[in-house]
């Protein structure tokens, strides 16, 4: 049995034309490149400050 | 190793594409959608993944997504991208634009409606929603669902087949069909398990079919029931005498009805068609004895008034070959009205120089006779006599008075007073026209009693012997009826013409030898009168 107060919560108002830049400003465009890349960074960070620490 | 890393992950997002477009190719749009996000997660440089979601967004519905998508697409390579065709397909056409902007803002309204719990509402705009754009999918899968809330499964389920027609692999949707066909009774088309669990009668089914609940007899072989077939046959019995007792005389009696109303009409229709032939009829013959009669007249004018010229032309020429000729003329002009001719015609002038040379001796025979008449109180005849006598002399005023004395005993005083006057105004001086003013003032003042009537007469019989008669004009009374009685013996006796043989005659007094003069020169003008009247005042001596 549907709930539909549940199924409700599924949808979400649709976008509409005078949004359509904030959309396209505020979209999240990362990649797995630019994750993997993060992660690198994030990684050389981290053993750097451990040489430190030592 | 960063190279070998980013040509992994862009083998990855092809594949993903890959996956996305055959998804797409078979309208699994959700599918699509799925695989080209993953495809763009693994390298968002793929120019071909996001163009091809942003279309499958666009065919869904989510035009502004689908627009985003696009744009980016461009950003991120300005030259050769298709994205550019997208968009200025949807830039060429505002008024699309603006309806899909329209159909979105609907949307928003019905599921705010949706959260405030007005259904019914929703219901009726999402419907317009739909109208402006049917492949508006998010759409319809809200419609489902409030369907499937008011309990409307089969309508829920349409929406969901339409949205899984749009949308092959609309997980939601799917979803939402299973549930209504969950509710309704599986193979067997819109029943519900629960209505049908619950009707406890074999016979009949009952079942809703959205808000409606039908009840349908469950289908059996007529021929297994014979009862039933007996029940049919009653009521068609029952339906044929009901029929045939209630309601064929009901419209039997109506058409008849109708039909005497309509003869009624007609009938009077008829009868006024009727009777405006019978006045055009009467009209008709009106005017047909008009036409007669203005015929006649016309002929009879013209007859008379050519037979007088006739007439006057004959005498006139008799007249001509030999004045003595009276008897010939007087039958020539018998039976013409000389007053016919117009005055100042030349016929007039004829008659008038005719009648100056013959009109005495003509009118003389008629005189006689009219005073033949008046004396047997034949007034018709003698009125008729004397008036043909006053057409040949009009000058002679004893037989004009004679003529209006007859008029008056005839009973036409106005003729009466007519001649009357013309004495009084044409011989003034002549003793009938004092004895005219008297007539007329008799008249006047006794406006025609008896008693009058019998002393006109005694005047009148005393005029026609002696018009002129000085001395009877003062008499009145039975002695001088008498006289006159006496005197008409005289005027008969053609001896007593001469003065001397009265004279001689004893037994003659005055006025009769007076009145004999007179009789005899009845038709003498009045100059012949005065010396008759010498005459007679010589006999009077005598």
């Amino acid at each position: 049995m549907i709930n539909f107060e549940e199924e409700l919560k599924k949808f979400k108002p649709s976008l509409e034309i005078e949004d359509a830049e904030d959309i396209i400003y505020n979209q999240d465009l990362d990649d797995m490149s630019d994750v993997l890349i993060k992660l690198l960074k994030d990684a050389k960070q981290e053993t750097e400050s451990t040489k430190r620490s030592k | 190793m960063a190279i070998a890393t980013s040509k992994k992950l862009e083998s990855f997002s092809n594949f993903f594409y890959n996956d996305g477009l055959e998804k797409a190719g078979v309208r699994d749009l959700t599918g699509a959608i799925e695989s080209l996000q993953q495809s763009l997660r693994m390298d968002k440089n793929n120019i071909d993944a996001r163009n091809l979601l942003g279309l499958v967004y666009y065919e869904t519905g989510e035009v502004v997504a689908a627009l985003s998508e696009w744009v980016i697409s461009k950003n991120l390579r300005p030259e050769d991208n298709i994205a550019d065709d997208y968009m200025d397909m949807v830039r060429n056409s505002p008024s699309k634009l603006e309806d899909i902007n329209q159909t979105i803002k609907k949307f928003n309204i019905a599921f705010n409606y949706c959260r405030q719990g007005s259904l019914d509402l929703a219901v009726i705009q999402l419907k317009k929603v739909l109208s402006l754009n049917p492949s508006f999918i998010k759409a319809h899968l809200l419609l489902a669902l409030l369907y499937l809330k008011a309990g409307n499964f089969d309508r829920a389920k349409t929406e969901a087949q339409k949205v899984l027609k749009l949308d092959t692999g609309n997980l939601m949707a799917k979803r939402y069909l299973k549930e209504a066909d969950n509710m309704l009774l599986p193979g067997d088309g819109g029943k519900l398990v629960s209505d049908v669990a619950s009707s406890g009668n074999d016979e009949i089914i009952r079942y809703n079919s959205g808000n409606e609940m039908i009840i349908q007899p469950r289908k059996q072989s007529v021929l297994t029931k014979s009862g039933s077939i007996w029940g049919i046959v009653l009521g068609m019995v029952l339906g044929i005498a009901a029929s045939c007792f209630l309601i064929l005389p009901q419209r039997i009696a109506s058409i008849t009805s109708n039909n005497d109303q309509k003869i009624a009409d007609i009938s009077e229709i008829s009868d006024s068609k009727t009777a405006q032939i019978g006045e055009n009829e009467q009209k008709i013959k009106t005017l047909e004895k008009q036409v007669d009669n203005l015929k006649k007249e016309a002929e009879g004018y013209s007859g008379s008034k050519s037979a007088a010229v006739n007439s006057l032309m004959k005498a006139s020429s008799i007249y001509m070959n030999d004045p003595s000729n009276i008897e010939d003329m007087k039958n020539a002009l018998e039976a013409v009205d000389l007053d016919t001719f117009e005055n100042g015609s030349p016929e007039v002038e004829l008659r008038d120089s005719l009648m100056e040379k013959i009109g005495p001796q003509l009118a003389q025979p008629y005189y006689k006779k009219g005073a033949e008449e008046y004396k047997k109180k034949d007034y018709e005849n003698a009125v008729k006599d004397l008036a043909k006598a006053y057409q040949y002399n009009k000058k002679d005023v004893t037989i004009l008075f004679n003529l209006a004395n007859s008029y008056k005993e005839f009973g036409d005083v106005d003729k009466a007073k007519e001649k009357y006057d013309i004495i009084i105004r044409e011989f003034p001086t002549s003793q009938s026209a004092a004895s005219a003013k008297t007539k007329l003032a008799e008249i006047n003042n006794t406006g025609g009693s008896d008693n009058a009537g019998d002393t006109n007469n005694a005047d009148i019989e005393s005029n026609v012997n002696n018009a002129d008669n000085t001395n009877n004009a003062g008499n009145t009374g039975n002695t001088k009826k008498k006289k006159n009685t006496e005197n008409t013996s005289n005027a008969n006796n053609a001896s007593n013409n001469d003065n001397a043989e009265n004279a001689n005659n004893t037994d003659n007094n005055a006025d009769n030898g007076e009145n004999a003069d007179n009789a005899d020169n009845g038709g003498n003008p009045e100059g012949d009168d005065n010396a008759n009247n010498d005459d007679n005042n010589d006999n009077a001596d005598n």
